[in-house]
């Protein structure tokens, strides 16, 4: 068996190497897809015999951030630490990423592994393999034509950590009615981390949300403060399901480079796990927490043609309402944006929920907007329906003109529009889907999209 | 001159809304009020009285996920009788994704009890379960109204997305909404999608269907000025066809050469 292991492992590094030699892309996940297909028990077995410490990563925004940080974190701690590379969350992805950094007898000599994992693979990937912890971020409307409902996910969840022993310990969003929900009656270790009531500010349920009736009984919850989209400090009035035993922490111990309320959940989630999983105390964590850059694409500032080009990933509407609400709290009403729309298989291939997005509030703040991608004029439409008032809709070559906005298909263009528009040393903001921002990306840092 | 006023009753706008649903809204509301007719956005759910209900003008339901359904259905029962009347009044209709089988004859999920249906629509729909996979992707139909403005042919290409488990089946004199050119419709076999009764437009197109379709729109406001005030009223406002024609473009270049 280990042979046969050991085997696998050296065919995929030799691809690995291959595919690095000739630059053919980053290789995340296809040695994964090839060393499944030669033993479909590889993750299983792999981890059984390097006796790793797995943790995983789940939720519909906040994966890749939360690992990035979490590693950050255990390695200021003079632990040893590898993660999967960000989108590789599928089974292939995680295969991929333990023979790239397993040896050749098929060992892993680290303390942690951080896996952060695709909301339908979650159940799959605990049958492979027994974490030592498991952070739950949220469940938000995403891809509902790959995902399907926000329930079903759930509830699929649900069954699955049903089955984990007592030794699994379980970090939960206990702002979120349906995450708190899966740490009820279950055998695992659990701990919910959720906001301080000083950073609940709002008293009004927003548009977006999916989980305001009660997972219990299916009566409408009562909030009496959220923070953003379905969180908040929730309570049923017909059963006895509400938000209880909560961990937080003050804002001063947050403080960190990650702006938005929804980064406080990330941090608030690390600090909790390493807090209880190995006695961290929070004030040497926040002081570590001032150094940390945010991932690839997340608030990721780069510099461009002497503007700050400032990347906020969005890709659906809790995530684009969260980046709107980030950019407004450091604007000074004169915002340059371009919004990037695409709908190829990692975007999603359905954009109906655009119209879910609150950019009224974009437009109140910004003084140009160009928008571009694969769907642009449905993104253009929805900002026409955003304004007060009608809007002379104009021609003018390749590009689309109302109001403040412009919409133009092609992505250099585009980029060169919003450059041009934004004065020297300011900062464009970016706002994309997935693929948008990974080809938007390679033109900042001066690469050709293939 | 009288202002010219609209009420535009939106189906349990909580609990009816799965994926951009809202969008039809913003876009009848701001063709209204773009057009200088007033407009009122009621939301219906289980506060609203029959009265209120039996005086709005045009009708509006989006896509809810199972246990949210089952929510509506029981509150729908009582209203389900004035909905009847206000389609059989000639008031105009819009029912996307989900919202069109509780409009039908009956709906068959793949496991359990049948479920009845308000029987506005002359059609059943069957859930064949997970044997057979969901229909989902970008939709493109043909449709012919009367009375849609912004076209110089009677037949509209309409585009959008559906995503549903569920097989839906017409009457033998219904009359289908739309004919499909791309996508499944009703149930991927008959060519169909939809169903239009009177004035009342159910499709599995889901979402935001008005925005990219402002020819439907039209057509729904049209009708609600028409039956309110017993006379054809334009609209004023037509300006967001360039921007609708571009989108649809997009994605009728990718099916058809």
């Amino acid at each position: 068996m280990y042979l046969k292991n050991s085997l696998i492992i050296f065919i995929c590094k030799v691809f690995l190497a291959t595919v690095k030699i000739f630059s053919l892309g980053s290789g995340s996940t296809w040695p994964g897809h090839i060393a499944l297909k030669m033993n479909t028990m590889i993750i299983k077995e792999l981890w059984e015999k390097s006796h790793l410490k797995v943790i995983l990563i789940a939720g519909t925004n906040g994966k890749t951030t939360t690992s990035t940080l979490l590693k950050f974190l255990l390695e200021k701690n003079r632990y040893k630490v590898f993660q999967n590379e960000e989108g590789a969350n599928l089974l292939n992805g995680v295969a991929s990423c333990l023979v790239r950094y397993a040896d050749i007898n098929g060992k892993l000599p680290y303390d942690y592994g951080i896996f952060e994992i695709d909301e339908n693979t979650l159940p799959q990937m605990l049958e492979q393999i027994q974490p030592t912890a498991i952070i739950l971020l949220n469940l938000f409307r995403d891809q509902l034509d790959r995902y399907g409902e926000v329930n079903t996910v759930g509830r699929n969840w649900k069954e699955a950590l049903r089955k984990l022993p007592e030794n699994v310990n379980l970090f939960v969003n206990g702002d979120d009615p349906q995450i708190y929900y899966l740490g009820l009656d279950i055998k695992s270790n659990v701990y919910s981390f959720g906001l301080h009531s000083t950073l609940l500010e709002k008293k009004e349920v927003p548009h977006d949300v999916d989980s305001t009736y009660c997972p219990n009984c299916g009566e409408k919850l009562s909030y009496k403060t959220m923070s953003y989209s379905h969180l908040g400090d929730f309570s049923c009035s017909k059963c006895s399901f509400k938000r209880e035993n909560i961990f937080s922490y003050l804002p001063a111990e947050l403080k960190s480079s990650l702006t938005g309320v929804y980064n406080l959940y990330n941090i608030s989630a690390v600090f909790l796990l390493l807090e209880k999983l190995l006695n961290i105390h929070v004030d040497s964590l926040s002081k570590q927490l001032l150094d940390f850059e945010p991932a690839f694409g997340r608030q990721e500032i780069i510099q461009y043609q002497g503007r700050n080009a400032f990347l906020l990933l969005s890709k659906n509407p809790t995530g684009f309402n969260q980046s709107i609400e980030a950019i407004n709290s450091f604007s000074n009403g004169k915002i340059n944006v371009l919004l990037i729309l695409n709908d190829r298989i990692p975007d999603g291939r359905d954009i109906s929920w655009i119209w879910d997005v609150e950019f009224e509030n974009l437009l109140n703040n910004a003084v140009n907007v160009v928008v571009t991608g694969d769907r642009t004029f449905d993104m253009a439409l929805r900002l026409k329906y955003s304004l007060e008032k009608d809007a002379e809709t104009r021609t003018d070559g390749n590009s689309i003109c109302f109001d403040r906005v412009t919409a133009i298909q092609n992505l250099e263009s585009a980029l060169a529009l919003v450059v041009k528009n934004t004065p020297k040393d300011e900062t464009l903001y970016i706002l994309a889907t997935y693929s948008g921002m990974l080809d938007v990306r390679k033109l900042l840092i001066g690469k050709k999209i293939r | 001159m009288e202002k010219l006023s609209l009420t535009i009753g939106w189906l349990y706008p909580e609990l009816m809304s799965t994926y951009g649903d809202r969008g039809n809204i913003q876009v009848l509301s701001k063709k209204c009020v773009w057009s200088n007719i007033k407009v009122k956005i009621l939301p219906i759910d289980h506060n609203t009285s029959i009265n209120e209900l039996k005086n709005i003008d045009l009708l509006f339901g989006g896509g809810s996920q199972d246990i949210q359904q089952e929510i509506v259905m029981r509150d729908l029962r009582g209203k389900g009788l004035v909905i009847k009347e206000l389609i059989e009044r000639n008031i105009p209709a819009l029912f996307v994704c989900g919202s069109p089988q509780i409009m039908g004859k009956y709906y068959e999920p793949a496991e359990g009890k049948k479920i009845e249906g308000l029987g506005v629509f002359d059609m059943t729909t069957l859930n064949p379960g997970l044997t057979k996979p969901r229909c989902i992707g970008n939709i493109i139909a043909e449709v012919e109204l009367d009375g849609t403005d912004g076209t110089d042919s009677p037949k509209t290409i309409i585009i959008g997305f559906e995503n549903h488990g569920g097989r839906t089946y017409l009457g033998k004199t219904a009359k289908p909404f739309a004919k499909v050119t791309h996508g499944f419709g009703n149930n991927g076999e008959d060519g169909t999608e939809g169903i239009i009764y009177k004035n009342a437009i159910g499709c599995y197109f889901h979402g935001p269907l008005l925005p990219k379709n402002p020819e439907i729109a039209n057509y729904l406001l049209k009708k609600a000025l028409s039956v309110k005030y017993n006379r054809e009223i334009g609209l004023r406002y037509n300006s967001d066809d360039i921007l609708s024609i571009k989108a649809k473009q997009i994605i009728s270049s990718r099916y058809i050469d």
